[in-house]
């Protein structure tokens, strides 16, 4: 099964299309349907837009994001890493169904990037190497494997 | 396709942005700047024409919070013709709670005050 070449971007907010593009031909190459694409878009968006900001930028460090993809016949997997500090999403605190009940003018904004992003796929692992983050997204490509 | 968003106030002060293209944390500040521009109108209500947005992250979620405590209680937000993934992403964060979705413009309810 192929894998889709490696992408490795800058780590600023003017690099999101070229992941988002990246995510779409990923799926494209695993003939996930139109809700599964805009739902791994959006989830590998999120994430990376929180490594941007809230890794480098926050940090007033400039870094690289590094994507790649892998196809089997069970599943696409996006592997996403950025060298910034570390910083694992599962951590932090996600809106509960309370809070997302909460009228707009009250409405707490933390967090979600990150439900959305572990929300809208099958899958979602955090990893620390060495020197990264690693974020790695996983959906499947059939839906009986799905309600495994 | 580039992210653009306009501004028109109608003579009754009602606030129409048209989004199109695609909303993420790269130019979210020039949604949020448009939305200033209507609130420093006085703006009544706001209506958001998304029919030709097709893409909108999260930073767009927090563009709406910003709207809804910029505008004030009690200016509504409608929005319109919003796409299928967008409408997912509204309703998978509640934000379907808080503003008035459309399908199509309906200018009776909209532009009557």
């Amino acid at each position: 099964m192929p894998d889709l070449t490696p992408l490795t971007v800058p780590g600023e907010l003017e690099s999101l299309k070229a992941v988002r593009e990246y995510v779409t031909d990923a799926t494209s190459m695993a003939g996930l349907d139109k809700t599964l694409t805009n739902r791994l878009r959006l989830a590998v968006d999120e994430i990376v837009t929180n490594s941007i900001v809230h890794g480098y930028q926050e940090s007033g460090q400039e870094g690289a994001i590094w994507i790649r993809a892998r196809l089997d016949d069970e599943k696409l997997t996006v592997i996403v890493e950025d060298e910034g500090p570390y910083y694992d999403p599962t951590q932090h605190r996600i809106p509960s169904a309370e809070d997302l009940g909460q009228p707009l003018d009250t409405r707490e904004i933390g967090g979600l990037g990150i439900y959305l992003a572990i929300r809208s796929i099958d899958e979602f692992r955090y990893e620390r190497t060495a020197t990264r983050n690693r974020n790695i997204f996983v959906v499947y490509r059939s839906a009986p494997a799905r309600a495994e | 396709m580039a992210f653009e968003c306009s501004l028109e106030m109608t003579p009754q002060g009602i606030a129409k942005i048209t989004l199109s293209g695609e909303l993420d944390a790269s130019v979210a500040q020039e949604f949020r700047d448009k939305v200033d521009e209507a609130a420093s109108q006085k703006a009544k209500r706001l209506v958001l024409l998304m029919a030709g947005l097709e893409y909108m992250a999260s930073a767009g979620l927090r563009s709406l919070i910003f709207a809804k405590q910029k505008m004030g209680t009690g200016v509504d937000i409608y929005v319109v013709a919003a796409q299928e993934p967008i409408l997912d992403t509204l309703t998978m964060t509640g934000f379907q709670h808080s503003v008035i979705l459309m399908d199509t413009y309906d200018a009776a309810t909209i532009e009557q005050l």
